[in-house]
């Protein structure tokens, strides 16, 4: 996952994970870092997708289900299971993921606007489609996801 | 509009016309028809009034507001500028210092600018001055005399003895007089630097006034030490001067005429230094009538609160560490590490203890400002009080400490203004004429209780209800329905005042829903008890610390939840059929009271409930003020100390829970806020 990879301002650097099949990613400079499956606090009246809260050395932190987010299928948690702690606009959140992939980088010319109907999440919450090789990497909008613009408390 | 990028202006600004305004009323004070520096003082002032009500700092512009009143009275020469408006204006100048410096450091404001207003008001009108109670600068040394070139000091045998030794050993004595700059804020630092700075090139013999009065600021733009050292004294002058808001220094030696051996190379160490002489001004007025408010008891170190946080966390996550590893030591049945982690347990105990107490501070920081308050408002009320405090000492996280200030005041100024009969109204009802108001902090478990206590008229609850009802804060029904301890409790009602008169004192109805306000967002409970004709008493009961409480680890399911203890009255075990159905609420009968119950597990939604109903219940008897409520719980855990930590912005506002907390195993449980659980 730490392979070097070479940064230049032609490209992005992305943590790429997987939800079900499908391939996503958030730049990493939105990532804080990246922890195994830990015992989640459940946080009554929340919405369902916030799966609760847990002790990040010392501070309490939310976690969400990044499937449950994104309306897809849910499926139970595995050895592969991984929370992305992210923090976005001064919100720090974990993601609950089926796996991460690896660090990648992606050049911004094989990144191309969503389109409709390039997966099962909804548009606004998806910034791009990054092509590498023959994967298919759904770049995801946190801002949209978890950020300040969205309705988080709404139950 | 965000004006924090016009803040360092603003400050800076502020501090110059400060400097300037306490040296033109120096000038002002040697010499009160002038005009030219009446009209400087009057354009610094109006300056930070702009300036301030700009900001939105309506202290300092309230104020200034006034002090300009006074100003342009003497202007007008309406009023002439006795010493006593000269003081009251230092005062000014003084208080808007420690205003700007608060608002500087981003501080709550602590200073009441109240009494000071009033008094500059009571000189607008012209009326005698209130002959301000003198603080300790009169007693800042005597010995300082007018500058000169010349040795000032007399010196004692045992001095002249010591001089004399030095001398046989090449070093010279020199009596080193310095000014500090006019205007200079921090006179104590400054007279510190330059007493270091002096003991680094010799020996000091002694200084005028003594080490202690120039800590406590007890001097005022001068001072004199007494060295023995081999450097000269241009050298000596050089250093001090480099100090910044140093104005001179001089080092004159000090020649001993029946000295035994004298030509040691070092006497040549020029007499006839020249250096610009202090104005004469500096000597004339008192610069600060400050005083003694910085009463220091050794040394100490200013700590950004939110460092002493993090140091909290730290220590917290440390003994959650130390149990993981208790439990592996325990499971793996390590005795060699079970015992060292006993060892470590004492430290981590003692260091969690030494943590919370840094940031505890007495209560008398806070209540030291009263005296003089009680004071300055019974004369303008003319009634005669006398303010007891007791408990100074009793100590409370700085945070609280930091709010508690201003309902304390408003609690203060009612007993005085509404408690306390005048003195001839007392003697009618056969009181002593003094009237006494009581100021006392004590523990009392895991609170801290603050009585605010007078023998005054007390609280009627007759006129309560009626005023409250006049007002419409309750109908006729309510008020007849209510008992004279409900009735008692409408003061706590926003918008409720039964001043006849709406004084400057007290009587906006806006101070005793603020205080209820504000002390209940400190975790805190304002309490009434209160006699006719015998006084009232409020009870303010307080946590020791916001960050750390008591609480009691719940059960619900699998879950684990915090309720606080300080709002726990009980816990009683029952069984389904002591639950009763009152109007289809359920209800329990406890010590003949009826107590709505609530079960934890519905309000909070518990999936994987049992599904068959325990036969004996956990019940959590809890309150909020008045009322009560049962919790049912499916187990009690246990007491403990948790650290309470915010759930962040994401859950902020959500219902019912208060915050979370980390427990022993490193799971966290939330913590159960009963005020919004019994709404």
């Amino acid at each position: 996952m730490t392979e070097e990879v070479n940064y230049s301002d032609a490209e992005e650097q992305l943590v790429a994970f997987k939800l079900g099949r499908e391939e996503y990613g958030v730049s990493i400079l939105q990532v804080v870092e990246i922890k195994r499956m830990t015992d989640i606090t459940r946080v009554p009246h929340t919405p369902d997708y916030l799966r609760g809260v847990i002790n990040l050395r010392g501070s309490v932190l939310p976690v969400i289900d990044l499937k449950a987010r994104l309306n897809l299928a849910a499926q139970p948690y595995s050895d592969d299971t991984r929370i992305i702690i992210v923090k976005v606009d001064e919100i720090s959140v974990g993601m609950i993921v089926d796996a991460v992939s690896e660090v990648m980088a992606i050049n911004h010319a094989n990144i191309e606007a969503p389109q409709t109907n390039t997966s099962a999440v909804a548009a606004n919450y998806i910034s791009g489609v990054g092509k590498l090789e023959n994967r298919l990497v759904i770049l995801l909008n946190l801002e949209a996801i978890i950020g300040n613009n969205q309705e988080g408390k709404a139950s | 509009m965000d004006l924090n990028q016009y803040m360092g202006m603003f400050l800076e600004e502020s501090r110059e016309h400060l400097q300037a305004l306490n040296r033109c009323i120096l000038d002002l004070e040697s010499d009160p028809g002038n005009l030219s520096v009446l009209d400087e003082i009057f354009r610094s002032a109006h300056t930070i009034k702009g300036m301030s009500a700009t900001m939105g700092f309506t202290a300092v512009a309230e104020l200034t507001h006034e002090m300009e009143n006074i100003l342009d009275l003497l202007r007008k020469g309406t009023l002439q500028a006795t010493p006593d408006i000269i003081d009251t204006i230092f005062k000014c100048v003084d208080t808007l210092e420690q205003l700007i410096e608060s608002i500087g450091n981003n501080e709550e404001n602590t200073v009441d600018t109240a009494p000071l207003i009033e008094r500059l008001k009571a000189l607008a009108k012209g009326e005698a001055p209130v002959s301000a109670p003198k603080t300790t600068q009169a007693a800042s040394a005597p010995e300082q005399k007018v500058q000169s070139s010349q040795t000032t000091l007399t010196l004692t045998e045992s001095e002249v003895s010591v001089i004399q030794e030095a001398k046989h050993k090449g070093l010279q004595a020199y009596e080193v007089q310095v000014g500090l700059r006019a205007g200079c804020l921090l006179k104590s630092a400054r007279a510190y630097m330059v007493m270091s700075a002096l003991d680094e090139m010799g020996d000091i013999i002694r200084s005028v006034p003594p080490v202690d009065d120039l800590e406590k600021e007890n001097f005022e733009l001068q001072f004199t030490v007494i060295i023995v050292t081999g450097e000269e004294g241009e050298k000596l002058q050089a250093t001090l001067l480099s100090i910044s808001e140093i104005d001179s220094a001089l080092a004159v030696p000090i020649a001993i005429s029946d000295a035994p051996a004298v030509e040691p190379a070092k006497t040549e160490a020029k007499p006839e230094v020249e250096t610009p002489a202090v104005e004469e001004k500096h000597e004339k007025a008192p610069a600060h009538p400050s005083g003694d408010k910085k009463l220091r008891g050794g040394q100490s170190v200013r700590v950004d609160i939110d460092k002493l946080d993090t140091l909290l966390n730290l220590v917290g996550e440390l003994v959650i560490n130390k149990t993981r590893l208790e439990q592996i030591g325990l499971t793996h049945r390590l005795t060699d590490l079970v015992e060292t982690i006993e060892q470590m347990d004492r430290v981590t105990t003692d260091l969690q203890n030494v943590v919370m107490k840094v940031r505890m501070v007495p209560v008398g920081q806070v209540f030291n400002r009263f005296p003089r308050m009680v004071r300055d408002l019974s004369r303008e009320l003319n009634k005669e009080i006398n303010l007891i405090v007791q408990g100074e000492e009793t100590e409370l996280d700085r945070t609280v400490i930091d709010e508690i200030g201003d309902p304390l005041v408003h609690l203060l100024r009612n007993s005085v203004d509404h408690g306390i009969e005048h003195p001839d109204e007392r003697q009618a009802k056969g009181k002593n004429p003094v009237g006494e108001v009581r100021l006392i902090a004590r523990h009392e478990g895991n609170n801290v209780i603050i009585l605010v206590e007078d023998d005054g008229k007390g609280i009627n609850p007759e006129v309560i209800k009626k005023k409250a009802v006049s007002k419409g804060l309750i109908t006729q029904q309510e008020a007849d329905k209510m008992d004279a301890n409900e009735a008692v409790r409408i003061v706590f009602l926003p918008g409720f005042s039964t001043a006849e008169v709406v004084t400057d004192v007290s009587g906006r109805g806006v101070g005793m829903d603020a205080v209820k306000n504000k002390i209940e967002s400190l975790g805190g409970m304002v309490d009434v008890e209160t006699k006719i004709n015998e006084g009232s008493k409020f009870k303010i009961r307080l946590p020791l610390t916001l960050a750390i409480i008591q609480a009691l680890l719940v059960k619900v399911s699998e879950e684990i939840y915090a309720i606080p203890l300080g709002s726990i009255d009980s816990t009683i075990n029952i069984t389904q059929e002591d639950i009763k159905t009152i109007q289809n609420r359920e209800v329990i009968l406890l010590r003949g009271q009826i107590i709505p119950i609530i079960h934890l597990a519905d309000v909070l939604n518990v999936p994987n409930q049992a599904a068959e109903k325990q036969e004996e219940l956990f019940v959590v008897i809890v309150h909020l003020g008045e009322h009560k409520a049962g919790i049912i719980v499916d187990n009690l855990i246990g007491q403990q100390e948790i650290v309470i930590k915010s759930l962040g912005k994401l859950l902020a506002g959500i219902k019912v829970m208060a915050g979370a907390t980390i427990l022993g195993n490193g799971q966290v449980a939330l913590i159960i806020d009963i005020g919004s659980l019994m709404q």
